[in-house]
């Protein structure tokens, strides 16, 4: 069942991570985590997921003395993301 | 939060929840408008002053033959207020980004367009000085460009009124002359960045 969707995406957290970073430049785990309410383990794991594959870019950096973990989109994931839209539309509208 | 098995439309929601989560923050741009608001009226009405100051009898005779002396004050007066004013927004800026979890491509954008709009300043002053002409009516117009396009970028009515009364002050400066020139900008300033600000700083997220 919906083979064409990129299967990394096509996961709740993953999903929802990408499209936070589709719509800003940057954005801070600590402000996934209370978006997504997510543990912030299986965020860590999501991350690294998305990290390996290209599509998101992890900087490590500090913020008043404690670690940060800054996160943006590539643009190979840009592209991945604007796929999978595109064939979620299929889905939704297969006449299209 | 994690499940495999999405439906498409499950997938649109998840998108669309987290596109339509971002909210502007206003209050980050309206302490930079009210900071640069504050800084500039006080500039034009002390400027006002100085002018008025130089044009009394008791200056026309201590200034004979030295007239070249007047743009200076005025110049140096507006250095003093910007660079307080600099000085200011750099630890304003500090405290923001301390705050600051998410940074919007609509933050990039208005960040660099205000330093484009603040170089623009020093190269029109450079401008206006070379040509002789007053430096208000550039200034404005430059002011009123970036305060527009600010408004217009981040969906916000009073802060695009304010840009295009900075226009019609632009238009006005031109029939202006002497001292109530710098009044003309204070209140233009007052319009364009004071009032749009304190809107900004009572707006919801």
């Amino acid at each position: 069942m919906y083979t064409d969707l990129d299967p990394l995406l096509h996961s709740q957290l993953r999903l929802a991570i990408i499209s936070m970073l589709v719509a800003s430049d940057k954005v801070e785990f600590t402000h996934i985590q209370s978006e997504t309410k997510a543990a912030a383990g299986n965020i860590s794991i999501q991350i690294k997921n998305l990290e390996d594959a290209g599509y998101i870019k992890v900087e490590k950096t500090f913020k008043n003395n404690y670690p940060n973990t800054i996160l943006s989109i590539t643009d190979q994931g840009i592209k991945a993301f604007e796929s999978y839209v595109s064939n979620l539309k299929k889905y939704i509208n297969p006449r299209k | 939060m994690e499940k495999n098995s999405l439906t498409p439309e499950e997938s649109f929601d998840i998108i669309n929840k987290a596109i339509s989560n971002f909210k502007m923050n206003y209050k980050e741009n309206a302490q930079v408008f009210l900071l640069w608001g504050w800084i500039l009226t006080l500039a034009s009405i002390s400027n006002f002053i100085i002018l008025k100051i130089l044009s009394s009898w008791e200056a026309h005779e201590l200034m004979a033959g030295k007239w070249e002396l007047k743009g200076l004050y005025i110049l140096g007066n507006w250095v003093v207020f910007c660079l307080i004013g600099f000085i200011i927004l750099y630890f304003m800026v500090r405290k923001i980004n301390k705050d600051k979890k998410v940074y919007s491509h609509i933050d990039k954008f208005i960040e660099y367009l205000w330093w484009v709009t603040a170089a623009s300043f020093v190269i029109a002053t450079i401008i206006c000085f070379r040509m002789r002409i007053e430096p208000p009516v550039l200034m404005l117009l430059i002011a009123g460009i970036a305060t527009t396009t600010t408004g217009l970028v981040i969906k916000f009515k009073p802060l695009i009124i304010g840009g295009i009364l900075f226009f019609i002050f632009s238009i006005a400066s031109t029939f202006v002359t002497n001292e109530y020139l710098a009044l003309l900008v204070g209140a233009a300033i007052i319009c364009g960045y004071l009032i749009p600000g304190y809107f900004l700083k009572a707006a919801k997220e």
